[in-house]
């Protein structure tokens, strides 16, 4: 087995037929390796979901393969994959999908029964996540009790409960502020430098390039060079530097929005949104 | 091996629809509870006048086996027969028809039976006045208060008035009540001469054996007591099982209603938490159980509070001394108990099947 956790080579999936058929990823190749983070940008529409849908073998692939350890997701069949899911994967989602009538405590509990930890043993392992990360004091609170940075964190201590190879973030930091986004971001890096899992996250969220050993450019289902990337400088997101995107020159410079909106808003004072040169 | 129950969780994490859904399940519950209840508590009284007898055997028309809905009627000679027979200590003619009382008040309908004073077929026990003299009655004491009557008062049946000498106790059920008049007013009344229509036997040996012998000798039925009880409960009950069936499985039907519409309801809010357990792994088989554990938990819950309810409402029926008493037996708790967990089971079907169609790639698409 080498360092590579996930591979996906030439990964394609279409909905649909004939008239209505839609390519949503084309014919995609990526590899993480171990103790790597994995920003997956991207405008909506693109095929985001979809790659991380195949990836974490929720959804088949049309044609490629993804391999997990070694093992090819393709050919594994149907009833194998659950376990697979509940072992080897980590999940983490926008709006945190906990289950409502459990606790925190029950809720970590849960992912642990689902790889055959039960009783005790699963009490303990979840405990000592949420304590880890500073929850010793939510253990018994269902999640409407919890603000949504408690909430991400149960379930980030869900997603690591089996130590998991590869953790699949999707837009995981997009309903907390920016302070608390900052702190998820930390503890998703943290799982990748200090246990070697890898992580991949999709998301428009610019700030977790900080953490991102790679930050991959999808559009129309295919990657693209990340040097075409720029920031809109008003709502902070990521656009394609292109000719069609809306843009406007300022001091010799040309910035670029992810809306026409954004581009006006900007054309009424730019030194609003440009950072001091000084 | 213990894991999280969530079916448990899901059923109280909503209480309000938990609660509702445990209470109207408990209370179609109760209702096939209190009906069984009701039944075996009229079956014990609608045998009482056979139970509280002193007779050992009774002999009636040639396959005639019970009282209920049926006419006997024998040769009055038979009875000097039997008395001459060996193992018989006495034997004491009855007349019998069901038949109803009228006051002016109400009517209620009753066994009339005519009996000879001094003799075996009369009331065992007066709780108040006197045995009927000539012209005179003797009704059950709730039939009294029913009807609006006291002793020196009239009432009519067998087509004629009678004067209330006094009261017995406990020979009114759900169907009938019981009065005695004179075995000679009654064969006046109704014309008939030499004929009974039971004859009660006291025996000195085994009962079985004499009444076979009374058999061979008169070629009429003869019956020990227990066994004419015996018979005279199946043909009543024979009579009501199928309408007891139909409510039984009508309140079964709205336990399974509730417990149907709850669990569906629930299972519908949460479609997206079983994509979430799909996502993470979660077997279609667990979530099956969660389900299923779900509805068990519903039904049990239901299932105590019928049987508490059940108890409590037959505690207030013997304290209301109404001629409804209820008999919560452990075979009708045990009927439910079975009713409860088919009704859950077939009740978790649909959600069941919902459950199953989740896809677990939903997880990553917002609503
Ligand atoms: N189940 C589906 N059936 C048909 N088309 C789909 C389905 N899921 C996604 N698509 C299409 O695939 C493309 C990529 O969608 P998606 O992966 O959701 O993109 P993103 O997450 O980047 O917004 C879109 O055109 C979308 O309409
Ligand atoms: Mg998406």
């Amino acid at each position: 087995m080498d360092d590579v956790a996930i591979r996906a080579e030439r990964l394609e999936k279409v909905f649909g037929e004939g008239d209505v058929q839609v390519r949503a990823v084309r014919g995609i190749d990526l590899e993480v390796v171990r103790g790597q983070v994995a920003l997956i940008m991207g405008p909506s529409g693109s095929g985001k979901t979809t790659l991380l849908s195949m990836l974490g073998a929720m959804l088949r692939p049309t044609s490629g393969k993804v391999e997990l350890d070694g093992v090819d997701l393709a050919r594994l069949p149907e009833s194998r994959l659950p376990d697979f899911r509940a072992t080897r994967f980590g999940f983490v989602f926008q709006d945190f999908n906990l289950l409502s009538s459990l606790s925190a405590l029950e809720n970590v509990q849960f992912a642990l029964n689902l790889a055959g930890t039960t009783g005790r043993k699963s009490r303990e392992r979840a405990e000592a996540l949420l304590r880890g990360f500073g929850l010793g004091h939510r253990l018994s609170f269902r999640p409407e009790k919890l603000s949504g940075g408690e909430k991400q964190r149960v379930a980030i201590s869900r997603a690591l409960a089996n130590e998991p190879s590869v953790i699949l973030a999707d837009e995981p930091t997009a309903n907390l502020d920016s302070k608390i986004g900052h702190e998820i971001a930390r503890l998703l890096r943290n799982a990748a430098t200090e246990e070697g899992r890898s992580v991949v996250i999709v998301s428009h969220d610019t700030r977790l390039k900080d953490i991102a050993d790679r930050v991959l450019w999808l559009e129309d289902g295919e990657f693209r060079e990340i040097n075409e990337m720029a920031v809109d400088p008003v709502c902070g997101m990521a656009v394609e530097r292109k000719p069609e995107t809306p843009h406007y020159q300022y001091e010799g410079q040309t910035y670029y929005f992810c809306s026409p909106e954004d581009r006006d808003e900007f054309a009424a004072e730019p030194t609003k949104f440009i950072p001091d040169r000084g | 091996m213990k894991r999280v129950p969530v079916g448990r969780r899901n059923l109280f994490a909503e209480r309000r629809r938990a609660l509702l859904g445990v209470a109207g399940v408990g209370v179609a519950l109760l209702m096939v509870l209190a009906l069984d209840g009701i039944f075996a508590g009229a079956m014990k009284r609608v045998t009482a006048y056979i139970d509280t007898s002193p007779a050992d055997i009774i002999v009636s028309q040639r396959g005639v086996k019970g009282m209920h809905m049926t006419s006997s009627s024998l040769p009055l000679s038979a009875v000097e027969d039997i008395r001459r027979m060996k193992g018989v200590s006495r034997a004491d003619p009855i007349l019998f028809e069901t038949n109803s009382l009228k006051s002016p008040k109400a009517r209620a309908l009753s066994y009339v039976i005519g009996y000879v004073p001094g003799g075996r077929g009369g009331p065992v026990t007066i709780t108040k006045g006197r045995p009927p003299g000539p012209g005179e009655i003797v009704l059950d004491e709730s039939a009294a208060s029913k009807l609006g009557v006291s002793i020196g008062s009239d009432v009519s049946t067998l087509g004629r008035s009678w004067k209330v000498s006094g009261f017995t106790g406990g020979l009114t059920n759900i169907v009938n009540t019981t009065a005695f008049v004179r075995f000679d007013d009654y064969a006046a009344a109704r014309g008939t001469t030499g004929t009974a229509s039971y004859i009660l036997v006291g025996a000195e040996s085994p009962a079985g054996a004499v009444a076979r012998e009374i058999e061979k000798e008169t070629g009429l039925t003869a019956l020990p007591r227990p066994e004419f009880s015996r018979e005279e409960a199946k043909l009543v009950r024979d009579m009501s099982t199928q309408i007891m069936q139909i409510m039984t499985i009508a309140a079964l039907l709205i336990a399974l209603a509730v417990i149907g519409l709850t669990l569906y309801a629930d299972t519908l809010a949460r479609l997206r938490e079983v994509g979430v357990m799909k996502a993470l792994g979660t077997r279609t088989r667990r979530l099956a159980l969660i389900v299923l554990s779900q509805a068990a938990w519903m039904a049990g819950a239901a299932m105590a509070l019928s049987i508490v309810l059940a108890f409590a409402l037959a505690a207030v029926m013997s304290r209301a001394a109404s001629n409804i008493s209820i008999e919560v037996t452990a075979v009708s708790i045990a009927r439910v108990a079975i009713g409860a967990g088919v009704v859950a089971a077939i009740g978790a079907v649909a959600p069941l099947a919902r459950v199953a169609r989740v896809d677990p790639a939903t997880v990553f698409r917002r609503q």
